[in-house]
């Protein structure tokens, strides 16, 4: 009998263990005054969020009745786990996560996308005189995350039976020692600390060479959707707003990203900013964050063929702003 | 050429103190060569130390221990046996001659003699392990032994062992120090045991280490089964008795 | 007829089926999706059809781990004997042999990668760094703990200290050496894994620890526990092999035993 019960306390431990995993979802609205919302960051407060401290900071979004939390993140954070375990309501994450989440079983959907242009690239030494990205495939050391679709898609695109793959790690010291080493890198962060630290790097984009997912784009549950239509609504016109004044002008969302990530000083924080504007902007005439089906159909093709993603309709995997 | 005698010695106001409290006090002690000395006294009287001191494992803070030599070998047998567990009986037997290097081909027979000698001759491939507490107390007197010592100096070798092995391993001591002549140092708890294997019983006084009794036992030896209940030997352990009961009750 | 208790494998995969069968059916029955919690039978799927990978990886890490503890245990050894020879050596130095213990491994990986380059070099580093600690507290503490009557027996005997050492020390602090032996082989595992994460050379495909990336990259959770299975498993063989060299030292060496299961 005494076994019984021991075999029940163990059988109801274990399931607590596995209840914990399933988190409430924190996205019903108080029954009055703004809707609260948290936006989760998936790196340290760096000019690829500009926009949302700037609309923060102005009152943007107080002004549609919101009230967003913006969490920093930083190397590892989960972002997708926590949106889909329902801890934050939203997140920023590039495309080519998003569509492998969905193919996973989670309902997310893009609502905004910062970058029309993928910021990420090739850093390497422009002593060696490389002319384009094939080259850097033809010898010495490359660093990269491993599993990601860039990597996989360089690895198909290129291959890399010639070269030396090794981790990479955030940290800049390995480049500025190995002058045949490559990395992978943001075109806003690392060649801009390399150049300060004393080096003469030069980027390839990875877009050049033809794998350019939409990134830093704001994603959220379905649910969320559909429950908060109009909160969505407000939200991203608050957050168009805030970076169309960042673009215009930087300097306070800065200092206030600056206060909170120390590390960067302000020159890069600066630097930083001027760089990516392009990659934000776009053709002419373009709205800031827009989506087109066609770039998601394109982005769900190559992963399909990385063998990434079953085939599915990316049509469902965001929603058209205004 | 070794002494085929034993070591004497002779130990003048030898005193040692632990923690401000004198073990022994100032004690005068002359051993003959060849002697066999049995040492009796309740705990704490300082036996044990008086053997560390003989062996040079501790040393008196005064006092002098003259050895009639000056190169003495030295044997040393413990209430525990002792014995290397990674080692066989006859390996951990001629260990004191491997570590004076002597070649394998010297130690390894002599090793095999004397544990023919305390009759544990098939033993030698066993490991201590396999060995009974009696076993390994004869394995322990053959590996004392293997030197030739001058000097061989016992505390309460036999005390965790039975009556019957302990009249046993008795015997084997006696044999041994008979065909090897050397001075044997003995420290015992039972009076009978100092009694039947001396020639010279010392009782030591509680907590100073003096001596209280100086006795001889002039029976002949060997002495065997049948003296434990002769008349003689009982007069003798009867005066040793007194003499150490005596002191004891002026302590009480 | 044999007790349950006595079959000795019998126990143990009762209570691996019962807790994977309990999780089985929570994860049913509460409906929670894959990506946060995979079913033991997902798991275990991943695991059949991603087998040659696995096993790949497992034996790349593996290496690195063997290496690792191998090394641990020839220069632990030497380092506990060193230390054991002289108490100023060890209140010198001792605190050193700590250091080992408490140093953070990620953070001093990517100087490990400086000093020994990407690949195995590095790895092996970090699994020795990991697994060292015990080995040469384990070792120092049976080189200290010699019986001292054994001691007082070789010093009456005017045993020089080199004999003291390889033929009383030594032998006696064996059964030490393999409990420390037995800690550090899960550790160097461990270590050979997070070396990976800085370290590893994909050339091969890659370690453990970078198939559990590559899977939490690819958001497949069936596949980061099945290539987290897949290193409790190498921890285990290691384990068992150290414990086979336990086992033999004892039946063939008598080199002493410590009572434990």
């Amino acid at each position: 009998m005494k076994d019984l019960r021991l075999l029940k306390i163990i059988g109801l431990g274990m399931l607590m263990l596995i209840l914990s995993a399933c988190k409430g979802s924190p996205d019903d609205p108080p029954a009055e005054g703004a809707f609260k919302a948290d936006i989760q960051l998936d790196w340290v407060p760096e000019p690829e969020f500009g926009g949302y401290y700037a609309a923060r900071d102005s009152g943007l979004f107080s002004q549609e009745h919101l009230e967003v939390h913006l969490k920093p993140g930083g190397p590892g954070v989960p972002t997708l786990q926590l949106i889909e375990s329902g801890q934050v309501t939203f997140g920023i994450t590039t495309a080519d996560n998003l569509l492998i989440a969905r193919d996973r079983g989670a309902d997310l959907v893009a609502l905004f996308a910062l970058y029309q242009t993928f910021p990420a690239g090739i850093m390497v030494h422009a002593e060696r005189g490389l002319h384009g990205l094939e080259d850097v495939f033809k010898e010495g050391t490359l660093a990269m995350e491993p599993g990601t679709p860039t990597f996989k898609f360089l690895e198909k695109r290129f291959g890399f039976h010639h070269i030396h793959v090794v981790p990479y790690t955030n940290n800049l010291s390995p480049f500025l020692h190995d002058p045949q080493l490559a990395q992978q890198c943001y075109v806003t962060a690392e060649p801009i600390a390399a150049r300060r630290a004393g080096a003469s790097p030069f980027v390839f984009p990875i877009s050049d060479a033809g794998y350019n997912p939409y990134s830093g784009i704001l994603v959220t549950k379905r649910e969320v959707l559909i429950k908060h239509k109009d909160e969505v609504r407000r939200l991203i016109r608050a957050i168009k707003a805030g970076w169309t004044a960042y673009l215009k002008d930087p300097t306070s969302a800065n200092q206030a990203m600056h206060q909170l990530n120390p590390t960067m000083d302000e020159a890069t924080f600066e630097a930083s900013s001027k760089i990516q504007a392009p990659l934000i902007v776009g053709s002419p005439g373009t709205p800031i964050g827009q989506m087109t089906l066609e770039r998601w159909q394109t982005l769900s093709g190559q992963l399909v063929e990385l063998g990434l993603i079953q085939p599915s309709d990316p049509q469902s995997a965001f929603e058209p702003s205004e | 050429m070794k002494h085929r005698q034993g070591a004497g010695l002779k130990l003048r106001g030898i005193h040692r103190q632990f923690e401000g409290r004198p073990v022994i006090n100032h004690l005068d002690l002359d051993v003959a060569p060849g002697e066999f000395l049995a040492i009796i006294g309740p705990s704490g009287c300082g036996k044990s130390t008086l053997l560390r001191l003989l062996a040079h494992l501790d040393q008196a803070d005064q006092g002098t221990l003259d050895r009639s030599e000056a190169d003495l070998d030295v044997a040393f047998v413990f209430q525990d046996p002792c014995l290397m567990p990674w080692r066989s009986v006859i390996d951990n037997v001629a260990l004191p001659l491997e570590l004076q290097g002597v070649p394998r081909h010297h130690r390894i027979p002599a090793a095999e003699a004397l544990l023919k000698t305390v009759g544990l001759g098939d033993a030698q491939g066993k490991f201590p392990q396999q060995l009974s507490g009696g076993m390994k107390m004869r394995v322990s007197l053959a590996r004392a032994l293997i030197t030739r010592p001058d000097l061989l100096l016992l505390d309460e070798p036999f005390a965790a062992l039975d009556d019957i092995t302990r009249h046993h391993l008795d015997d084997h001591l006696q044999s041994l120090w008979l065909s090897h002549p050397m001075t044997v140092v003995f420290v015992t708890h039972s009076l009978s045991e100092a009694v039947y294997l001396a020639d010279r019983v010392i009782v030591l006084s509680a907590g100073g280490g003096n001596i209280t009794l100086d006795y001889k036992v002039p029976l002949p030896h060997p002495r065997t089964a049948a003296s434990r209940l002769s008349t003689p030997f009982i007069d003798h352990l009867r005066t040793v008795s007194e003499a150490f009961e005596g002191h004891s009750r002026t302590l009480a | 007829m044999k007790p349950l208790s006595g079959v000795l494998w019998l126990p143990p995969l009762m209570s691996f089926v019962l807790i994977t069968g309990l999780i089985e059916c929570s994860i049913i029955l509460m409906d929670l999706p894959a990506y946060l919690a995979p079913r033991p039978s997902a798991v275990a799927l991943a695991l059949f059809i991603h087998a040659e990978e696995l096993l790949k990886a497992t034996r790349h890490t593996g290496i690195a781990a063997i290496t690792g503890l191998g090394m641990s245990a020839i220069l632990g050894a030497l380092l506990a004997i060193t230390l054991a020879s002289h108490p100023l050596i060890r209140r010198a130095f001792y605190p050193y042999a700590v250091f080992f213990q408490t140093v953070p491994i990620i953070a001093i990986a990517p100087m490990l990668v400086i000093w020994f380059g990407y690949g195995q070099g590095a790895v092996v580093a970090a699994s020795f760094i990991v697994s060292v600690s015990p080995i040469i507290a384990n070792t120092l503490t049976g080189l200290l703990s010699t019986d001292p009557a054994l001691l007082d027996l070789f010093r009456i005997a005017k045993a020089s200290r080199l004999d003291t050492l390889f033929k009383l020390r030594i032998p006696g602090a064996i059964p030490h050496f393999l409990t420390g032996l037995r800690i550090a082989s899960g550790l160097a595992v461990i270590g050979a894994i997070v070396g990976e994460f800085v370290a590893d050379s994909y050339e091969d495909g890659g370690g453990i620890g970078t198939a559990v990336e590559i899977a939490l990259k690819e958001q497949r959770t069936d596949l980061v526990f099945a290539a987290v299975l897949m290193s409790s498993l190498l921890g285990l063989l290691i384990f068992w092999l150290v414990s086979g060299l336990n086992q033999l030292s004892l039946k063939y060496w008598h080199l002493g035993e410590f009572k434990d299961s």
